[in-house]
């Protein structure tokens, strides 16, 4: 049977063409994901002739907003009017920095065995994102100083090429370090934290209580947080 | 999401936070009250910049920094103009 265009969309989005920085193209329109599509076609066109992907990469940033732009039929799950804010209590250059991120890094020999599987991985990650969006998350302590080639992430909702290429993408630990070096910042932390975003929403909650206590002891100043 | 909770739970417990959305989540970011936030024009799993793009990195850092530095209330938003690149790593 012929596929439908609505069947090409969803594919895209753990179907059999699954990749995870199009996983978009499910929440466009026919008409804007065809436009979509036109229009990237259009671009490679004009990359073959003046090596320039500027305009490759602009379609696919646009689309990928609109993709995701929320949808006025379906309110938020989680809204909240109130704005927490704790004031800096000193200057930055005298600051203890931690870094926590929602990008699934931990360290080889210290894996968190999601559903207790040993070595699970990114495309088991992938097939069972289902699985991880019921479960409460680890959260995964990575010393300062863990060499780049033990740093493994692990992640099923979105594309980690890029933070297999450089970490620092998504877990920005040399940037740090080198803000550290300048002064700019008094310290990073010595432990750094990771864990996979893609998770049960009302335990994340909860588990955040215990992540607070646990870089109030680690006496965290303040804290980059870098979602993906 | 996920992290819109982590932030709110770490700020109300007095540790300032600064959070780096890109872009297509930014309403994520809006709607849950994350305290302090810097947006990218980078892709979803892109969000410091392109591998390899150490000036880029700094800068959405340095600017999370001046945020923190500079923010008065709950909710402040910096929007940083500057489009994705590619990086320079090779293969």
């Amino acid at each position: 049977m012929d596929e439908s265009f609505e069947e090409f969309k969803t594919s895209f989005s753990y179907g059999s063409r699954s990749d995870l920085s199009f996983k978009f193209l499910k929440h466009l329109s026919d008409e804007d994901a065809a436009g979509f599509l036109s229009r990237m076609l259009e671009q490679v066109g004009e990359a073959y002739d003046t090596g320039d992907v500027t305009g490759i990469i602009n379609v696919a940033y646009e689309a990928q907003v609109s993709g995701y732009a929320p949808d006025p039929d379906e309110p938020y799950h989680y809204t909240y009017e109130d704005r927490p804010f704790a004031p800096l209590r000193k200057p930055l250059s005298e600051s203890r920095v931690g870094l926590l991120t929602s990008s699934g890094h931990f360290v080889a020999g210290d894996d968190p065995e999601p559903f207790g599987v040993p070595d699970m991985s990114q495309q088991e990650a992938h097939d069972r994102i289902q699985e991880f969006l019921r479960e409460a998350a680890v959260l995964s302590a990575i010393p300062r100083d863990t060499a780049e080639e033990d740093l493994v992430v692990r992640h099923g909702g979105y594309d980690t090429r890029s933070a297999l290429r450089d970490p620092n993408v998504t877990f920005p630990r040399d940037r740090l370090v080198e803000l550290e070096q300048s002064g700019r910042i008094g310290e990073l932390a010595a432990t750094l934290y990771s864990f996979p975003g893609a998770t049960a929403q009302g335990r994340v909650k909860r588990s955040a209580k215990e992540w607070a206590a646990q870089l109030a002891a680690d006496e965290v100043d303040v804290l980059l947080l870098v979602p993906v | 999401m996920s992290v819109g909770h982590v932030a709110r739970e770490i700020e109300a417990a007095g540790i300032p936070t600064v959070s780096v959305y890109v872009q297509a989540f930014r309403h994520v970011s809006e709607a849950m009250g994350v305290p302090r936030t810097v947006v990218t024009r980078h892709p979803m799993g892109r969000t410091l910049g392109a591998p390899g793009d150490v000036e880029r990195q700094h800068e959405v850092i340095g600017a999370a920094l001046d945020l923190l530095e500079s923010a008065q209330a709950g909710g402040a938003l910096v929007e940083l103009e500057a489009p994705y690149r590619p990086g320079s790593l090779s293969g």
